[in-house]
C-alpha cells in the first residue's frame, strides 16, 4: 500500500485556486523532493496535508496509508503519523519545548492505546535526539520558537520530528535560510530518519538541499500542477535551466 | 426607578437604626461622612462614566441587610480560608471575626495585628489619624457605604523596620445563610518606615447564594516601607463584590498588588495609589478570568504627586461565553511630578464571540518631563499556534487550554509568594478546557 497517494487535488484558499489537479504516489521508504517557484503552490499542498483550516479542498483526494486523509482533523493526522515541518514555525510564548513536545508525544500514546511516557524515559529520548541536530539544550526551557534564530527554529523542527517519529514527513522549506553548516545539520538529521517504513516529502526551493539528502524522486511544481517528474538528475538540470522553460510549458 | 430609590433609602434607614453604640464622635462624624456620600450618589447608574458598564439595577432592587450573626464557614471553601499554610491569619465569616480560625501566635515584635472593633472600644482614639481617612467616598458608592456600615476588620500596624516573617492572611468569607447579607469588611494597615509585609485578602463565599460585599483596605505606606498585597475575589457565582483597595505611599515606599478576580456575578475593585514623595513605586497587576453571566471590573487610580516615583500596571483578562469585563486605567501626573516613569498594559484573551472586553487607559500628564506608556488588546487565541499544537497532535481543546494557560502564566510566574503561586495555578487549570494535558505540564 501507498504511504500516501494523492489524486487530482484541487484546492483554494480565499477562493483563489492555487492547486490545479496534483497527482501524486509515495512508497514507504522514498524520499520525494518537490521543487518549484514561488506561488507555485508548494506551501498550499504542505499546508492542505496537514489539514490547515485556511485551504479549502475542492476536488480530488488524498489517501494516507490507504485512508482518507482530508476527512481527519490535524491532530489525528499527527496522531497517525503525519509530520509537518513549518517553512515559519510559529512562536508560542509562555508553553516551554519541553512540556510542549511531552503533550505531543502523550497525546500520539494515548491515540495508539500506550500509556503516558515516564519523565526519566522522555529525558533519555529528547537528550538523543537533541544530539541529532546539534540542538543547544538550554533551548528546551525556552518558550517554544520564542527568540530562536531561523537556524534554531528549523533545527527545532527537524528536533521534534526526531522525538514524534512520524511515518510521513512533509517538509516545507525547512533548508530555506539556513547557512550551511545549519543545513548540514538538519540533513544529517534526514538523513539519519529514513528507513524502510518512513517516507519524507521535501518541498524546496533550492537545489542545494538535494546535495544532502540524496532523493528517490524530483517533481516540478509549477502553477499548481507537477509538470515534471524524475530522478535526482532532474534537480540539477533545474539548476542548469532555472524554471522558466517548465512555466512556458505550463503556460 | 422608583424601587432604586427605595432600596437607596432603605440603606440611610439601615444607618440611621444603628443605634449610638460608644464610638468616639472623630468616628461617628466620619460614618456621617460615608452615608452622606452614599446618599448623593446612590446606585449609579449608566450615566455615570465610570459605572456605565456596571448593571447594578438587580443589586438596587433589594437592600442587602449586614448581618447580624456569624454563620458558619463553608466546609467545600476550606481550603480556600486555609490558602497559604503557615501563615498569620484571622478568618471573616459574614462579616463577624471568627475566634476558632484565629492564628496570630509569635507575631514578631513591632508587629500589631487586631480586630478593628476591638481597637474601637479598646482605644477609642488610636485611628482617629488613619481609619477612614485615605480612602475616597466620591466615585465610590460602596466605599462609602463601608464606611458607613463597617462591623469589625482589621489594623495592622508595623512599628518602623518590622519585617513580617510569615504572610498575613485575611479571609472574609459568606456562609450559606448569606442570602440576602451584606458585609463590609474594614482593613487598614499603617506600615512604619522600612517595615516589609506580604498580605494575602481572600474574599470567597458559597454559589448560588444572593449576598453583597463591600470591602475597603487602606494602606499607609510610610517611607522605604515594602506592603506586597496578594487579592483574591471568588465570591459566589450569585455574589456582588465592590470593593476597594487605597495605597498612599511616602518616601521610597513600594506597593505591590497581585490581584486575582474569578468570582462574583458582578465583581469590581478600585485600586487608588497615591504616590507622595519621591522614590515611591507601584506595580499593580491583575488577572481576571470571566465566565458565563460574569462581569469583572478593574478601576486603577494611580497618581504621582512626587517626581522620581515609578509605577507599572499589568492587567490581564481572559473572557469565555457571554461574559462582560472593564479595565480603565487612569495614569494621573501632578505638574510637579517631574522624572516620573510609568507604566500601564492591559491585554485581553476573548474565547467566545458573546464575550466583551472594554478596555480604557486614561493619562491626565501635567508634567513635561516624564517616561508614560500605556498599550492595550483585545484579541482572540492565534489560529496559527493552535495549528501548529494541533499539527503535533494535540487535540483542540487541550491546545486552547494550553495557549491560554501560557497567555495567564506570565501573572503566576511574576508572583513571589510560591503557596500563592501554587494555588492560583491549580484554581487556574480548573477552569481552563482540556486541563488533563494542561496539569501535565505540571
Amino acid at each position: 500500500m501507498a504511504m500516501l497517494e494523492i489524486k487530482d487535488l484541487h484546492a483554494s484558499v480565499e477562493g483563489e485556486e492555487i492547486l490545479n489537479g496534483i497527482n501524486l504516489s509515495i512508497e514507504p521508504g522514498e524520499v520525494h523532493a518537490i521543487m518549484g517557484p514561488n506561488g507555485s503552490g508548494k506551501s498550499t499542498l504542505a499546508k492542505v496535508l496537514a489539514g490547515h483550516e485556511g485551504y479549502e479542498v475542492s476536488r480530488g483526494e488524498v489517501l494516507y496509508q490507504g485512508r482518507n486523509l482530508l476527512d481527519m482533523a490535524p491532530e489525528e493526522r499527527a496522531r497517525e503519523g503525519v509530520f509537518l515541518g513549518f517553512q515559519y514555525p510559529v512562536e508560542i510564548p509562555g508553553v516551554a519545548n519541553t512540556y510542549f513536545l511531552k503533550a505531543a508525544v502523550n497525546a500520539i500514546r494515548k491515540h495508539r492505546g500506550e500509556p503516558e511516557v515516564e519523565a526519566v524515559e522522555f529525558l533519555k529520548l529528547i537528550r538523543e535526539r537533541m544530539k541529532l541536530v546539534n540542538m543547544d539544550e538550554a533551548l528546551l526551557k525556552r518558550p517554544v520558537n520564542e527568540g530562536f534564530s531561523g537556524g534554531e527554529k528549523k533545527r527545532n523542527e527537524i528536533f521534534q520530528m526526531a522525538v514524534l517519529e512520524p511515518a510521513l514527513a512533509v517538509l516545507d522549506e525547512t533548508d530555506s535560510g539556513l547557512d550551511i553548516d545549519a543545513l548540514r545539520t538538519v540533513s544529517h538529521g534526514v538523513n539519519t530518519l529514513r528507513s524502510a517504513d518512513r517516507a519524507f516529502l521535501l518541498i524546496t526551493h533550492y537545489q542545494r538541499l538535494l546535495n544532502y539528502v540524496e532523493p528517490d524522486h524530483v517533481h516540478v511544481l509549477v502553477r499548481g500542477r507537477i509538470v515534471r517528474s524524475g530522478g535526482k538528475e532532474l534537480a540539477e538540470e533545474l539548476e542548469k535551466s532555472g524554471y522558466a522553460l517548465f512555466e512556458e510549458n505550463a503556460a | 426607578m422608583s424601587a432604586v430609590v427605595e432600596q437607596k433609602n432603605a440603606y440611610l434607614a439601615e444607618f440611621e437604626n444603628r443605634g449610638p453604640g460608644n464610638e468616639p464622635e472623630w468616628l461617628r462624624q466620619r460614618r456621617l461622612a460615608g452615608i452622606h456620600a452614599f446618599e448623593a450618589q446612590g446606585f449609579p447608574g449608566r450615566r455615570v462614566e465610570a459605572w456605565r458598564n456596571a448593571r447594578l439595577m438587580p443589586l438596587a432592587q433589594s437592600h442587602y441587610v449586614s448581618a447580624a450573626v456569624r454563620g458558619a464557614l463553608p466546609m467545600a471553601l476550606a481550603p480556600t480560608a486555609a490558602v497559604v499554610p503557615d501563615a498569620y491569619r484571622l478568618v471573616f465569616v459574614d462579616g463577624h471575626l471568627s475566634p476558632d480560625h484565629r492564628a496570630l501566635d509569635d507575631l514578631p515584635s513591632g508587629a500589631v495585628v487586631r480586630s478593628l472593633a476591638e481597637t474601637v472600644r479598646q482605644e477609642p482614639d488610636a485611628l482617629e489619624g488613619s481609619l477612614a481617612a485615605h480612602a475616597e467616598l466620591d466615585n465610590h458608592p460602596f466605599a462609602a457605604l463601608n464606611t458607613a456600615l463597617w462591623g469589625d476588620g482589621v489594623v495592622v500596624d508595623l512599628a518602623p523596620g518590622t519585617v513580617l516573617d510569615r504572610p498575613l492572611v485575611l479571609v472574609f468569607m459568606s456562609s450559606e445563610s448569606a442570602d440576602g447579607h451584606a458585609s463590609y469588611p474594614r482593613v487598614l494597615v499603617r506600615a512604619g518606615s522600612s517595615a516589609e509585609a506580604d498580605l494575602v485578602l481572600v474574599h470567597s463565599g458559597p454559589d448560588d447564594v444572593s449576598y453583597l460585599a463591600c470591602p475597603v483596605t487602606e494602606v499607609a505606606g510610610g517611607p522605604n516601607s515594602r506592603i506586597s498585597l496578594y487579592h483574591m475575589q471568588e465570591e459566589g457565582s450569585g455574589a456582588y463584590h465592590l470593593g476597594v483597595i487605597h495605597a498612599d505611599l511616602e518616601r521610597d515606599a513600594r506597593f505591590h498588588l497581585h490581584s486575582f478576580s474569578n468570582g462574583a456575578r458582578l465583581g469590581r475593585t478600585d485600586a487608588y495609589v497615591n504616590l507622595l514623595d519621591q522614590g515611591a513605586h507601584a506595580d499593580l497587576a491583575g488577572l481576571y478570568l470571566v465566565g458565563e453571566g460574569q462581569y469583572s471590573d478593574y478601576h486603577t487610580w494611580v497618581r504621582h504627586r512626587a517626581g522620581h516615583c515609578t509605577s507599572q500596571q499589568l492587567f490581564k483578562g481572559i473572557l469565555d461565553g457571554k461574559a462582560e469585563s472593564v479595565f480603565d486605567g487612569l495614569i494621573h501626573v501632578a505638574p510637579d511630578a517631574q522624572n516620573t516613569d510609568s507604566q500601564q498594559q492591559n491585554r485581553n484573551l476573548v474565547l467566545s464571540p458573546r464575550a466583551l472586553a472594554h478596555s480604557n487607559p486614561r493619562l491626565e500628564i501635567y508634567a513635561d518631563d516624564v517616561k508614560c506608556a500605556h498599550g492595550s488588546t483585545v484579541g482572540q487565541l492565534d489560529r496559527e499556534a493552535l495549528f501548529y499544537l494541533r499539527s503535533r497532535g494535540i487535540g483542540e481543546r487541550d491546545a486552547t487550554g494550553l495557549l491560554t494557560f501560557a497567555f495567564a502564566n506570565e501573572m503566576l510566574e511574576a508572583l513571589p509568594l510560591e503557596a500563592v503561586r501554587q494555588y492560583q495555578r491549580e484554581r487556574l487549570f480548573g477552569l481552563l478546557p482540556g486541563d488533563e494535558t494542561v496539569k501535565e505540564l505540571l
